[in-house]
């Protein structure tokens, strides 16, 4: 009978973290100035502070034609930049996007972008839906 | 035949293998003097188009040290990340921007053209020495340097290129000296640069 009890307690328990929610909060989204019609990267920190995995699918901003999840690498020395493919945000996570690594491209900004600007950019969640976050643009030399 | 002439015969073949094996011990170090060579054989002089349209012979180098970093305008993420980086560096040596040249060289002569790479490098707020040319220019340099590149066409349009991350440091007589790589720390990459600045 206790027995039972626990299999039920464990089993309602599994349960519970499936069917729970993602918390996606954004924050700490910014972006160096650009010039003439070059491509910008965006920098965003995503927390997952909900009970399930969410999943970023993509983005999209009306201050650039194309918005792209794009991952930087470093292989034998030789730098190189391709589309990441969907980024699994797990329950409990933050994944803080850096330079040199995962990023938001930004192709076909409407205008360049000037230090002290700031624009909304959203990202796609599979689970979440979309998501807005305010992109600051800081100085080139920002590391 | 004397026991005096065999000794000297004796003498004589141990002459001859320790004569041998002296030849043979040169003859394995002549790999190691090549290598030197080579390290010797990097760089040298070339002349590119600086981002004022005009000839920009590398003797203009001379007189102060040198980093050069091959990239392109159209990169978002590390080239801006790595003129940032030299930028703070030369910054934290305390010497002034005299002390060291910042040197970028596209390795994309296509899209940047002289105004493309001088609007760029504006980004920087700090003198950075812009360089473009010809295809054929840039191959010649990047076969110099040893830097690779490549096009990479992007699905959506465009394209991007996969290019050599180093920054060569050059010394103050425009001789190759080291490397700076991204993966290594401010502090190493720090040491290196007061190294070719004292």
């Amino acid at each position: 009978m206790l027995r039972h009890i626990l299999l039920c307690g464990l089993l309602l328990l599994a349960s519970c973290g499936q069917n729970g929610e993602p918390d996606i909060q954004l924050g700490n989204a910014w972006a160096r100035p650009t010039r003439g019609d070059a491509p910008a990267a965006v920098y965003v920190a995503i927390n997952n502070k909900g009970e399930a995995d969410d999943r970023l699918t993509g983005a999209f901003t009306d201050h650039a034609a194309m918005a792209m999840v794009h991952q930087s690498e470093l292989a034998d020395g030789v730098a190189t930049m391709r589309m990441a493919g969907e980024i699994n945000i797990p329950a409990g996570s933050r994944i803080e996007m850096v330079p040199g690594g995962t990023h938001v491209m930004l192709e076909g900004l409407r205008a360049p972008l000037k230090t002290g600007d700031s624009f909304e950019l959203v990202l796609k969640f599979q689970k979440s839906g979309d998501r807005k976050v305010t992109v600051d643009v800081t100085k080139a030399e920002q590391l | 035949m004397s026991l005096s002439r065999l000794r000297l015969a004796l003498w004589l073949v141990v002459g001859l293998v320790a004569l041998g094996m002296v030849v043979l011990i040169w003859q394995r170090s002549e790999p190691q003097q090549a290598a030197s060579t080579a390290l010797g054989t990097i760089g040298g002089p070339f002349t590119l188009t600086a981002s004022d349209g005009q000839p920009f012979p590398s003797s203009k180098l001379n007189g102060r040290p040198a980093a050069i970093f091959f990239g392109f305008t159209h990169c978002p993420d590390v080239c801006p990340t790595t003129l940032a980086r030299l930028a703070r560096l030369r910054h934290q040596l305390g010497q002034g921007e005299d002390a060291m040249s910042i040197v970028f060289v596209s390795v994309d002569p296509e899209r940047d053209t002289p105004a493309e790479l001088a609007n760029y490098l504006t980004l920087f707020n700090t003198p950075v020495i812009g360089l473009t040319g010809t295809t054929a220019q840039i191959e010649q340099v990047k076969k110099q340097f040893g830097i690779y590149s490549r096009k990479v066409e992007q699905p959506g349009g465009g394209y991007s290129v996969d290019h050599t991350a180093s920054v060569m440091l050059l010394d103050k007589n425009g001789q190759f000296v080291a490397t700076l790589s991204p993966e290594e720390g401010d502090q190493v990459a720090l040491d290196k640069l007061k190294r070719i600045t004292a």
